[in-house]
């Protein structure tokens, strides 16, 4: 058996999960801006020295302010992991396809960076399922790789980044 | 470094990341990826691994370390690829081996853009290729 599942997968068929393939959602605001805060815990985490995300004075000169680090978009727009209306966060469109998979791990993922992110932004994104493939099993176990694609907004309407990712819903070796 | 300055083909420095099961906490922290197999080393268990292991973003954030530390500070990544075939699981190192594979203008949008592609693969303290990727950067002209 596995542990409980904590973020809330959707569970069906293959067969239900091909019918989400073209689904978008509508776009998920973050909560809070662009906090250098943010930014710079990120930047300690990854040992990055990149003054675009350290220095006011540099970032600002060269990039109109601090600068978020493009490999922490995807976090900048997860929700909190526990929020005062009680509901569960919303999760990403890519466990929400339904599928009998009770595990999930990244394939791939590809993003494109069209300008840069700054303190201050509010962000927003609109995710799609691209694909979804037939059963196929790897070392992990049996499961569906899942292909979504994700826009990135900034408030005025500008897309910051575009991102295509590939997730594999499984059932891990040990529970068949 | 400027986009003139770039010889192709070059051999980047190698970087070694230790990876403690501090850093793989604080990746969950900073990155609001609450999974628990980021965390929970019982959980991570349950699932068919030997304990907790950084997310995408952590080895992205790697990959882009390494892309702009060779780029200089008026580099910016512009595109980047990783696939996942192995994890880094807490009290395994990062290893990163990359090198320059080209240079080119991309003259699509209204002004030029000067690119830089690498290649930087993320190992694992035993050799085994976790991460392989490809990564852009955009550089100052001259």
């Amino acid at each position: 058996m596995s542990a409980d599942i904590s973020y809330e997968f959707a569970f069906g068929t293959y067969e239900d999960a091909a019918r989400m393939v073209g689904t978008r959602t509508e776009p998920r605001v973050a909560g809070s801006a662009v906090s250098a805060a943010r930014i710079q815990h990120f930047a300690s985490m990854v040992r990055d020295s990149n003054p675009a995300y350290w220095s006011s004075e540099f970032a600002q000169r060269v990039w109109g302010g601090i600068v978020a680090p493009p490999a922490l978009l995807v976090g900048l727009l997860m929700p909190p992991p526990w929020m005062p209306d009680g509901g569960p966060p919303t999760a990403s469109i890519a466990v929400r396809v339904p599928l009998p998979g009770t595990a999930i791990i990244n394939a791939s993922n590809e993003a494109e960076y069209l300008m840069p992110v700054l303190e201050g932004d509010m962000l927003s994104v609109v995710e799609e399922v691209v694909s979804v493939s037939t059963e196929k099993t790897t070392r992990l176990g049996a499961g569906h790789f899942i292909e979504t694609s994700e826009t990135y907004y900034r408030g005025d309407g500008a897309v910051v980044a575009t991102c295509t990712n590939t997730l594999f819903r499984y059932t891990p070796g040990g529970d068949q | 470094m400027t986009w003139d300055d770039v010889i192709v083909p070059a051999q980047l420095p190698e970087v070694v990341d230790q990876i403690s099961y501090e850093r793989v906490v604080m990746n969950a922290a900073t990155t609001w990826d609450y999974v628990p197999w980021h965390y929970d080393p019982e959980y991570a268990k349950g699932h068919g691994h030997p304990t907790i292991f950084v997310n995408t973003m952590h080895l992205a954030g790697f990959v882009d370390r390494i892309a702009t530390d060779f780029g200089g500070p008026g580099s910016r990544v512009v595109r980047r690829r990783v696939s996942l075939l192995g994890s880094i699981y807490a009290g395994d190192a990062m290893v990163a081996r990359g090198r320059v594979v080209g240079k080119r203008m991309d003259t699509a949008g209204k002004t030029p853009r000067y690119l830089v592609d690498l290649e930087v693969a993320i190992f694992n303290q035993r050799d085994e290729l976790c991460c392989p990727a490809e990564v852009t950067v955009e550089l100052p002209a001259a």
